[in-house]
């Protein structure tokens, strides 16, 4: 067995189940902690606020984008290319296919180099912005970097494996995205799956008040 | 006509037939390289046989050095080995290279066969390999030996634990925003260009490809995102890089180092300069690199060639004047580093080493006229 065929084979299977059983179990037992009763009686709907809270928080409020763009544009500039880069990859996409059967058009390459350019642009100015900023440095721990770092691995090891000539880059590849799969769970790099329940509470909270959120 | 000028015209239109063939290559090579897998049978094909045993540079460059029997010299062309014998494709190739007057290649030059690419060859593997390797050598050494003799530069006063604000957080983030880009582009630039004469010997040729193309890969990758950070960071930055009367009187006083104390602005004259190296040579940088990157931008050969030699240069150039910014700017000064990581630095910090911005912030004098000519004074000065 070649090392690609380990990172492809029995590690791929072990960190995909870990991935999908540890982040399911989190999330359930998040949704089961569920709250206290409200006794009071309710002024409006929990759950159209549950739904507001999740869209409002998409946009900044007020003076936060004009203080917060750059960050702001990292942000999105980020995770909108990483979500291209995942799902619309020509070799994402064969690869996900082998498993499931399942495939969809993909970007043509130099959308796909473009999308990998606004997102590393994006991850560098966020993880900038976690040690330049003294707020952001002091609540930053370990579990941050890791993940960022992990991610930026993931991406950049998938990057210099594009021209597909050699196995050894894509199985470094392989071996970064099964770490990151590992490490998923267990990290805020959970954000990704809980990011709309807690915005959720908060919306359904107030929604429920009959406020906006 | 005599036999002698049929066979020379013959020559002639062989080789402008070989001509036509060979400008076909480059359109090949380029469908080759920009396919995501190259055809399994691209070798026997000799799409790729640049990198063979007996590549196409082989076999020219055994050509060119292998005979010559004291032939004239072609203007612009290497001299080729005297003593050797001649073989009938030396002849061949004389025949070429001399040609005849009207008959022009791309190169503009009155031959049949240019030279341009050879000579661009050797002077990349005997000229920029090895000298930028041994300058970023002599540069890293010379930073030690500053590092060993001169030890960190204190604060003459020590730290007041009182805070100026100096750049704000966007300053920041465009300055490690092109930080990191540059540092991911000069180490996937450098393993390219020295990959085969330093790591291959090292790590082996087998290694050593897989690592140059995966940099490849990521230069080309990173590249638009260097551009991006270094328009960010010209844009932000501008603003104080512009040279005063001040920068004048620092380089009299060698910053300082010539004794006397050398007034400066937010920026000293060392920081504008190497602002401004940063503005020419990264757009210099940046224009030379998308023309590699984007080949057919012009068909000119020799843009291409010129491109190759000044990306490489300016890279060193960058990579020394870097080395040396990191250098003051992080452990070879105290206190220099909080500018950039803090967003502020120590008062004392910004009255020894910025007097004059920090009158202009402070509205209180920086009191620099009784220790000018300290010798303790003059070894200190300077900032990243």
């Amino acid at each position: 067995m070649t090392f690609l065929e380990f990172t492809e084979g029995p590690m791929f299977y072990v960190a995909a189940a870990v991935f999908a059983t540890a982040a399911l179990w989190r999330v359930i037992g998040i949704i089961r902690i569920g709250k206290k009763p409200d006794l009071a009686p309710a002024r409006g709907s929990a759950a159209a606020g549950f739904i507001k809270g999740n869209l409002r928080h998409f946009v900044p409020r007020g003076l936060f984008a004009q203080r917060t763009w750059m960050h702001l544009l990292g942000g999105y500039g980020f995770h909108i290319g990483l979500f291209v880069l995942f799902f619309f990859a020509a070799p994402h996409i064969a690869f996900i296919e082998k498993f499931t059967g399942l495939s969809w058009p993909a970007l043509p390459r130099w959308g796909f180099i473009i999308a990998a350019e606004i997102a590393f642009a994006g991850l560098i100015v966020l993880w900038v912005r976690r040690f330049s900023d003294p707020v952001m440095r002091l609540i930053s721990d370990w579990d941050d970097h890791i993940g960022s770092w992990l991610t930026f691995l993931v991406m950049l090891t998938g990057c210099l494996a594009l021209q597909e000539a050699h196995d050894s880059l894509r199985a470094i590849h392989m071996l970064f995205v099964n770490i990151w799969l590992i490490y998923f769970p267990f990290s805020r790099l959970m954000h990704g799956f809980t990011f709309f329940l807690s915005r959720g509470a908060t919306g359904a909270n107030y929604g429920r008040k009959g406020m906006n959120p | 006509m005599t036999m002698i000028s049929f066979y020379r015209r013959s020559l002639t239109l062989l080789s402008a037939i070989a001509l036509i063939f060979a400008t076909m290559m480059p359109a090949t090579l380029a469908e080759a390289q920009s396919s995501v897998r190259p055809p399994d049978n691209a070798v026997n094909q000799g799409l790729t046989a640049p990198l063979g045993a007996q590549s196409d540079a082989d076999i020219w460059r055994q050509l060119k050095h292998g005979g010559g029997d004291g032939a004239a010299a072609i203007p612009g062309d290497i001299p080729m080995v005297p003593g050797r014998p001649q073989s009938l494709i030396d002849t061949f190739l004389e025949e070429i290279r001399g040609g005849e007057s009207g008959i022009t290649s791309d190169s503009g030059q009155a031959r049949v066969m240019q030279v341009l690419g050879e000579e661009w060859r050797l002077f990349r593997r005997d000229v920029i390999l090895p000298y930028a390797g041994w300058i970023l050598v002599a540069v890293v050494a010379l930073i030690a030996l500053f590092g060993l003799l001169r030890g960190k530069i204190k604060i003459r006063d020590g730290r007041s634990g009182t805070y100026i604000p100096r750049f704000s957080m966007a300053h920041r983030i465009a300055h490690w925003f092109l930080a990191v880009s540059f540092i991911l582009m000069a180490i996937s630039g450098l393993i390219i260009l020295l990959g085969r004469p330093v790591l291959a010997p090292l790590i082996g040729k087998e290694a050593n490809a897989v690592l140059t193309s995966a940099m490849l890969q990521g230069h080309n990758l990173f590249g638009p995102v260097f551009i991006l950070s270094l328009v960010i960071m010209i844009i932000r930055f501008m603003k104080g890089n512009f040279f005063q009367r001040a920068d004048l009187k620092w380089i009299l006083k060698g910053g300082g180092l010539l004794g006397g104390h050398a007034s400066s602005n937010h920026y000293n004259f060392g920081e504008k300069t190497w602002y401004w190296v940063v503005v020419i040579v990264g757009l210099l940088m940046s224009a030379t690199g998308l023309l590699l990157l984007f080949p057919w931008l012009t068909e000119v050969l020799a843009w291409h060639q010129l491109s190759t030699v000044l990306h490489a240069g300016g890279a060193i150039l960058m990579i020394s004047f870097a080395l040396g910014h990191a250098y003051v700017g992080s452990i070879g000064m105290e206190g220099s580093l909080d500018s950039m990581l803090r967003g502020e630095v120590d008062e004392n910090w910004a009255r020894e080493h910025h007097d004059l911005w920090y009158e202009e912030v402070t509205g209180k004098p920086a009191g620099h006229d009784a220790d000018g000519a300290s010798p303790e004074a003059a070894a200190t000065e300077g900032s990243a």
